[in-house]
């Protein structure tokens, strides 16, 4: 008996650093993905903050040019790998085991080395400024610029950058591969594929995605590394390689990514809206075929990026990319008549919930001018591209990770954040993002073309890029406000019980954070909304 | 405010006209600093269209972007209308304690809204499809044939003769205002091929005017037709790469100048008349059979075969596409040498020397000359006081020189 009383003792005085280094809990290791991605989010933040002060007047004033090529590789690499894709399997993590009624993800163990994958590749990528200069390419890090070049300032970095893309890769595939056993396997009683809330069938898509392109990313990366290291010839135009091999394998994972970016997204803004506007989510079903028909046509568009090459059939992959606006408008309509004849709260999370609305239909929108092949030989690696994707990655991705934060927050910490300085950060945000965004339009239709370190002062862009910078150095103060906010919160918040927000789905029906395991009992699982069922009861939920 | 319950269709409109007087109020301060807010406002919405085209095909392309600038605009009004309307319609109330009817959805309105948009798509992709047909053309009758050979980091522009594939001519100065700049004849229908060395990387030639642009592939040669308008001779409009292709991307500009028909046959006849005059360096290789992205001196080089008589030498050399030194000083008065060391392999430089700055009159020009090589220029007597040193391939390549 002695030996057995000793034991929790020992166990006990190990730190609680500890416990959560060894953690295989799906909610802590979901805290740490969230966690892991702010960090690496603002690491990318203050490349773009450099990226911004180099633009904001004529001439090389902050930085050489080669460090500027870093600087706009490594912000786009941390902010796609390190930021947005671990962001959203973080609440993946968190989230998807609660909402399906299952006590953990199906491979605990794996979890957690899908997780720890990620900081060591971000350290990588870290390392790589102090040997020698980081990865310089862009983040897209197209052959032959990527092969031993002269002049493309791409030395141990490029390596790193290959080592790293493949180990956060690896962690993508066994997370994807988790989350399809967990949703297949551990459904609690009741919860059909039917049932599932919108957030957790956007993560199952984005898993499929996940499985089928990451693959092909790594072959490419492999390809590379060979090419590189030890001889290969595969993109080496003057081996007998192809530069245009490379953009088809790297397109063919980096397309379907972005759906990886913004699917889980879309998921979150799906049950925010449902219940600030106390009324079901319109057209559940149809929600889902979207998603699933977004996912299926994502891989049938990746040359949309190479019009300008000459080396695709433009009619094919034209046509694929427009009709992908048709699931999408589903869904924009479907949001809108979710809140339509409802009684909208306009708490933070539905605040961002509704800049996620209004910032990414402006990002679909102007998607169709490059699907239009000659407008976008117009519009092509342009600043207009660069507009594009931040409405949908920034615009989208972000303000709906944002809503999110907010709305789980209390779940996870078991404290309210604080509404008026949430308020702020969004309207300041917003106007932010707007300010640096909005404006690149119009440089790109002017003619500066994307990835430039320095521009003429007589080429007429020198106020719009000033102005871009200034809306840059906005969206860094809303994330102090946000900083502050999660600190203020966790401090003294307001304590926000099971179910501060009346909302609909299984999360809500345990305790705020929820114990290992997740549930004591569950409510019974008739609809897509559980809890709202037990709250009012099944008289009013056929209407 | 006070806390008494409102209906619904008074606080909907006290929000409207809040927001309304909000708009006014804020133009109103904006006129009162001498803000035009009309042409505030007209420029905001024109900067939202590309600049006028000067090809032909480039107003195809600038009327098709009218076409979908027409549709997102509606469909952006239409959607951020029903959302900020249905926000402020549907606030909750403090009366709002019943739930409100759930609604889960209408297979009609999913019907409509996926039938519609498909229909609006499939026409925008088929009025692309028209336009592409009649933009992305390369004819083999065309009159003129140039090619644009990339490098890291410039371009040089191949003036080429009716086969499509003897080099009449080569000019290595990319910008116009460096006394160089690729000429095309307005009015006239030009095939432009693309080249660039397999050794090299990816460039793309983009001319924001022309709204068009087209990657430059090792390994594959590409060609595109366009017709500058007639109206348009005498204009000069500004081009730059547009795939990042290195640390000296940002500096890989050049110029295309529209001649008349007539000014383009005379230029390019005395271009080739002078070329063949001087003892000029091996053509540069057609495509496929060279690895340098083309090789040849450049005209109105000055500077002996060899160095002669006494003077100074001073040493420059470039490397990484900078010069290594940054600043150096020479006697006045007196004729001296540059000895420039090319260290960039199969890029060409030189050294121009400019009065006071770049902008200044220029007083020498070196002869151009892909590297690796080493040449040594006799520069003339200079007066005291402080010159630059620029590569007129690259003009982000400069230094100070003093003459005292």
């Amino acid at each position: 008996m002695a030996t057995t009383t000793l034991t929790p003792v020992a166990t006990r005085s190990r730190s609680a650093l500890y416990a959560w280094l060894t953690t295989t809990d799906h909610k802590k290791i979901g805290i740490l993905y969230v966690i892991n991605s702010f960090i690496f989010f603002f690491i990318g933040g203050l490349l773009a903050l450099g990226v911004r002060t180099e633009l904001a007047q004529p001439g090389l004033q902050f930085v050489t040019a080669a460090a500027y090529n870093e600087m706009f590789t490594m912000h786009a690499t941390f902010m796609i790998f390190l930021f947005v894709i671990p962001m959203l399997a973080g609440f993946g993590n968190y989230i998807v085991p609660l909402q399906i009624g299952a006590p953990d993800m199906a491979f605990p163990r794996i979890n957690a080395l899908s997780f720890w994958m990620l900081p060591l590749g971000g350290i990588l990528l870290l390392l790589s400024f102090v040997t020698g200069g980081s990865a310089a390419a862009g983040w897209t890090s197209y052959a032959p610029l990527s092969e031993d070049r002269a002049l493309a300032a791409t030395g141990t970095g490029q390596d790193l950058w290959i080592v790293a893309l493949v180990l956060i890769g690896t962690s993508s595939i066994l997370g994807a591969i988790n989350f399809l056993v967990t949703m297949f396997k551990m459904r609690a009683p009741g919860m059909t594929l039917f049932r599932m809330p919108i957030m957790v069938w956007t993560v199952l898509v984005t898993s499929v995605l996940v499985l089928m392109a990451t693959p092909v990313i790594t072959s490419a990366l492999i390809m590379l590394f060979i090419d590189r290291n030890y001889g290969g010839a595969f993109f080496d135009p003057s081996r007998g390689g192809d530069a245009i091999l490379y953009q088809n394998i790297f397109w063919f994972y980096s397309h379907p990514a972005v759906y990886v970016m913004v699917l889980p997204a879309m998921g979150m803004v799906s049950e925010i809206l449902p219940v600030f506007s106390r009324k079901p989510l319109f057209g559940y079903k149809a929600f889902i075929f979207a998603t699933a028909a977004i996912g299926a046509l994502g891989f049938s568009v990746w040359a949309h990026h190479m019009f300008t090459t000459g080396a695709v059939y433009l009619p094919f992959f034209s046509i694929m990319t427009f009709l992908i606006a048709v699931p999408t408008g589903v869904k924009m309509f479907n949001w809108v008549f979710t809140m339509w004849g409802g009684q909208i709260m306009l708490k933070t999370p539905l605040l961002f919930a509704l800049g996620f609305l209004s910032m990414f239909l402006i990002g679909g929108i102007n998607g169709a001018f490059s699907a239009s092949v000659p407008v976008d030989f117009a519009l092509h690696d342009t600043y207009w591209v660069v507009a594009h994707l931040h409405y949908v990655l920034f615009g989208g991705s972000v303000f709906g990770i944002m809503g999110g934060f907010y709305y789980w927050f209390p779940k996870m910490t078991g404290r309210m954040m604080n509404e008026t300085v949430g308020k702020t950060q969004f309207v300041l945000m917003f106007i932010g993002f707007n300010l640096t965004f909005f404006p690149m339009h119009e440089l790109g239709l002017l003619g500066m073309p994307r990835r430039i370190a320095d521009y003429s002062s007589t080429a007429g862009w020198n106020d719009l890029n000033l102005l871009a910078t200034f809306g840059g150095f906005t969206i860094a103060a809303s994330m102090g406000l946000f900083l502050w906010n999660v600190f203020l919160s966790l401090r003294s918040g307001a304590v926000a019980g099971d179910d501060p927000w009346e909302a609909n789905t299984l999360e809500w029906a345990t305790t705020s954070p929820p114990p290992a395991y997740n549930f004591d009992h569950l409510p019974e699982i008739r609809s897509e909304r559980p809890v709202f069922d037990a709250r009012h009861g099944r008289a009013v939920v056929d209407h | 405010m006070s806390s008494s319950p409102r209906s619904r269709s008074s606080q909907t409109a006290i929000f409207a006209l809040a927001i309304g007087a909000a708009i006014i109020g804020l133009s109103l301060i904006l006129l009162y600093f001498g803000v035009n807010v009309l042409n505030a406002g007209g420029q905001f919405v024109s900067g939202l269209y590309p600049p006028i085209a000067v090809t032909a095909e480039g107003a195809k392309i600038r009327d098709l972007y009218t076409v979908v600038f027409i549709i997102a605009v509606v469909i952006f009004l239409l959607v951020e209308g029903l959302i900020i309307l249905s926000v402020i319609r549907y606030r909750r109330k403090p009366t709002d304690t019943e739930l409100p009817p759930q609604i889960h959805g209408n297979n009609i309105a999913e019907f409509v809204w996926t039938i519609v948009p498909t229909i609006l798509v499939i026409f925008m992709f088929i009025v692309s499809w028209q336009t592409l047909n009649a933009v992305d053309v390369s004819s083999p009758t065309a009159q003129t044939k140039i090619r644009a050979v990339a490098g890291q980091f410039q371009w040089q522009f191949e003036y080429l003769a009716e086969d499509g594939t003897t080099v009449l001519y080569t000019e290595n100065i990319p910008l116009v205002s460096a006394g160089g700049g690729m000429m095309v004849p307005a009015g006239r229908t030009v095939q432009l091929q693309l080249f660039v060395s397999p050794k090299d990387v990816i460039h793309a030639f983009y001319v924001p005017q022309f709204l068009f642009k087209r990657d430059v592939v090792p390994g594959r040669t590409t060609a595109f037709d366009f017709t500058v308008d007639a109206a348009d001779a005498g204009q000069t409009f500004r081009g730059q790469c547009a795939e990042l292709c290195g640390v000296g991307h940002y500096t890989m500009l050049f110029e295309v100048k529209a001649l008349t028909g007539e000014e383009f046959d005379t230029w390019l006849a005395g271009k080739v008349a002078q070329a063949n005059a001087t003892p000029s360096p091996a053509p540069s290789g057609a495509p496929g059979q060279s690895g340098a992205p083309g090789a040849s001196g450049g005209p109105g080089a000055s500077g002996g075969p060899a160095p002669s008589g006494g003077g100074e030498t001073l040493q420059i050399s470039a490397q990484n596409i900078a010069y290594e030194q940054s600043s150096l000083t020479t006697k006045a008065g007196a004729p001296f040498h540059i000895e420039f060391d090319n260290k960039d392999a199969g890029t060409p430089h030189n050294v121009a020397i400019h009065k006071d700055s770049t902008t200044g009159q220029e007083v020498f020009r070196g002869e151009i000359f892909p590297g690796v090589a080493i040449k040594t220029y006799d520069v003339p007597a200079l007066d005291a006081g402080n010159y630059v040193f620029e590569c007129t391939v690259h003009p982000s390549m400069t230094g100070t020189l003093t003459v005292q």
